[in-house]
């Protein structure tokens, strides 16, 4: 067994004296041994090759038109399988152990090979009455079905489309608190509500701005800035389980991209946002191995406010602003037998509504990518993913307006987990 | 008046729906029958899993949050069994009374002996259970030490009913003795027999009455029969003159069928919990039926 550094001397000694068992010395010297405390730990590490039929440059620089807060310049894809050929996607280190009696705790570190960061961190109680649970700290908000899961849960090697257009690559990942309530009734129903920063700057986000021309200047948003209710119900018909919930996220959109530099072109823009969102998950055992499950999610975004930005003549504009967008995805999933399983996709982009003191900005609109996969694990802690991907929801500007810019990308993607088993959620 | 005698019969049908029952969830079939065997009307017992399915990897339905949620006392296999599906659910029910390590949760592992624990462990071997085989109720004699764990709990729960838990707990271990004799007179033939699993499911009950066990058709634990390891199987199967295969109800059967016709040798599907067969509808009926099946060869 493993000797602690301070026994090493009094073995030493032992030795030298031949004085007394050294075995019971020994063992006395682990007397201070924490290592039954060490919390269950495990690493995942996810890697992939791409290949597809656009280079790295132009695929980088596309985007989702009027979907992102200024428009004008929204957020490129990135992140995961970014790239041709190889990609190092993550590797996610996680620490779960339970604190006293009375709370778990949770965290999550992202290692990448230029840096590590803290993507989730928080504790939850364990003991409280009637049915509550409180849980504080940063985590993936539960918002929706897909927000709540962590990559290597995920289905297909992306995000669905709708909720990447909406929160961008990390997800809804917030500060805050989350309560919790499961009814005591014989079917499944839980309440929840969330109160967070609301920091997420593809829908939402805190930072205040001051123009350098004109009389502009809104305050950042201080104290909790994004509200968020959750219901979610299930019944079990035979062999199938039913999930289905809403849920609701309300905050203010607070943000400034380079609007407060002098000579800056970008936009700020203050409003309000509103994001709801519906979920069902069906999934059908055939047997003791296979099922069949369906997931889908549809969600709606409503922002209302002004936007601040300079004309061609440096003069302050301030358009008010109303965007309505919406999307949904639809997903079929078979486990045929012990070790592959069979899933394809369909995610849309319905509404792109983006109008300035009402007049409406000819966004693109109906925006699919259709996803196809086989998966295959030779045991549930190895995973390798063959997956398709025909997208065309992505644009470059043009000269009048916005040039899509569809590809088609096929990836083969690892991902491996060693340490403490994961349980698996539904 | 006659509206006077069906008081206490009105009585009684609101008692079966009063909360003064003790609400009691076990993971496996097996564990709530015997729960129901010794808490009888005085306990509502409700069981998550499926007997005819996988018991390692459990579908953890949003349903059984809800059950979790109102029980009292939660009783699991342990060992590992659940580690798969069943935690989450423990999260996700904000129940503190069933919290790992409270009053309201029992690990029947923790209360019998558990054989084949491994002196190293590493998922190079497969899905390897630290602790040792976590399928100890398929040795007959560790019923009573889980009936024995199982009462000590309810007591301990509702001590104003202890004599009656334990006048049940007696009345199960007296007809277990009773059917164990017979259950010992018909496999006294096969002490010494050699036979090859599918799945390291059946070693409590192959040890208990004298067999011997020669390899198993998945190569480790939890990984699916490949052709090679098949051969090397038909090989042992061979030298050794095994004449069994014993097999779960839910992994596939195609290897063992395959193994059995090619060798004449005999595939047994038995049942390895409540529900897993249609016969084995409770705890004395699964050890019947893994005899019947057995001895009606």
């Amino acid at each position: 067994m493993k000797l602690k550094h301070t026994s090493i001397p009094m073995v030493l000694l032992l030795f030298l004296f031949h004085s007394g068992p050294l075995r019971a010395q020994a063992n006395e010297g682990s007397a201070f041994d924490q290592s039954k405390f060490v919390p269950d730990i495990a690493f995942i590490l996810d890697v992939s090759g791409v290949a597809r039929d656009m280079n790295d440059q132009k695929y980088t620089s596309l985007s989702i038109p009027g979907f992102s807060y200024p428009f004008l310049n929204p957020p490129s894809p990135s992140g995961l399988n970014a790239h041709r050929g190889m990609n190092f996607n993550y590797g996610e280190m996680s620490l779960y152990s339970v604190v006293d009696p009375y709370f778990d705790l949770f965290a999550v570190l992202g290692l990448a090979p230029d840096g590590a960061g803290l993507e989730e961190a928080y504790f939850s109680t364990r003991k409280l009455p009637y049915g509550f649970k409180v849980k504080a700290g940063r985590f993936l908000a539960s918002f929706g079905r897909v927000n709540e899961q962590h990559e290597h849960y995920w289905d297909f090697a992306n995000r669905p489309l709708i909720a990447t257009a909406l929160f961008g690559e990390e997800g809804l990942k917030e500060t805050g608190v989350q309560a919790t309530w499961v009814a005591p009734t014989s079917y499944f129903f839980v309440f929840g509500a969330e109160v967070l920063n609301g920091e997420n700057g593809q829908s939402f986000g805190t930072s205040g701005f001051t123009a350098h021309a004109g009389n502009v200047s809104i305050a950042p948003v201080q104290g909790p800035n994004l509200y968020i209710g959750f219901i979610r119900s299930s019944v079990d018909i035979g062999d199938a389980s039913i999930l289905f919930g809403l849920s609701n996220a309300m905050g203010k959109t607070r943000n400034d991209q380079g609007f407060t530099t002098p000579g800056g072109t970008a936009a700020a823009i203050d409003a309000n946002t509103n994001i709801i969102d519906g979920e069902m998950t069906v999934k059908y055992s055939l047997d003791a191995i296979r099922f069949i499950s369906f997931q889908g999610e549809y969600m709606r975004r409503a922002t209302d406010g002004t936007e601040y930005a300079y004309d061609a003549f440096n003069a302050l504009s301030e358009p008010s602003l109303d965007k309505h967008h919406s999307g949904l995805y639809a997903q079929v999933l078979a486990k045929i037998d012990e070790v592959w399983e069979i899933g394809a996709r369909y995610d849309l982009l319905l509404q792109n509504d983006v109008s300035m003191n009402s007049v409406d900005q000819r966004m693109p609109s109906d925006l699919p990518r259709y996803s196809a996969m086989i998966e295959y694990n030779p045991t549930e802690f190895s995973r390798f993913r063959l997956q398709f991907d025909r997208d065309e929801s992505l644009f470059m500007p043009a000269s009048g307006g916005w040039l899509r810019q569809p590809y088609t990308q096929v990836l083969l993607q690892a991902n491996l987990t060693i340490g403490a088993h994961g349980a698996h959620a539904f | 008046m006659k509206v006077w005698k069906f008081i206490p019969l009105l009585m009684m049908c609101v008692q079966s729906v009063l909360p003064g029952q003790l609400q009691v969830v076990s993971t496996y079939g097996y564990i709530g029958d015997i729960v129901s065997r010794i808490g009888k009307e005085r306990v509502e017992v409700v069981t998550l899993a499926r007997g005819d399915y996988n018991p390692h990897v459990i579908i953890p339905k949003p349903s059984y949050i809800a059950k979790l949620r109102r029980a009292d006392l939660l009783i699991i296999n342990g060992g590992q069994l659940e580690i798969g599906w069943l935690p989450q659910i423990i999260r996700q029910a904000n129940n503190g009374a069933v919290q790992p390590g409270g009053r309201g949760f029992l690990d029947l592992s923790m209360h019998v002996h558990l054989i084949d624990v491994p002196t190293g462990v590493s998922r190079e071997l497969g899905d390897v259970h630290p602790e040792g085989n976590p399928h100890f109720f398929l040795d007959p004699d560790n019923i009573p030490a889980i009936a024995n764990a199982v009462t000590a709990r309810l007591v301990e729960l509702d001590s104003d009913n202890q004599a009656y838990y334990e006048a049940n707990n007696k009345e199960l271990y007296a007809l277990w003795q009773q059917k164990m004799k017979g259950w010992e007179a018909k496999l006294k033939p096969f002490k010494g027999e050699k036979i090859v699993e599918y799945h390291r499911i059946f070693d409590y009950f192959l040890h208990r009455f004298g067999f011997t066990i020669v390899g198993t058709i998945e190569p480790l634990p939890g990984i699916p029969a490949t052709t090679k390891h098949i051969a090397d199987v038909e090989k042992l199967i061979g030298q050794e003159h095994v004449k069994f295969i014993f097999q779960d109800v839910y992994n596939p059967q195609d290897a063992s069928e395959y193994i059995a016709k090619r060798l004449n040798v005999k595939l047994l599907i038995l049942p390895h919990d409540v529900g897993a067969v249609k016969e084995a509808d409770n705890v004395f009926s699964v050890f019947d039926e893994i005899v019947r099946r057995l001895t009606n060869v």
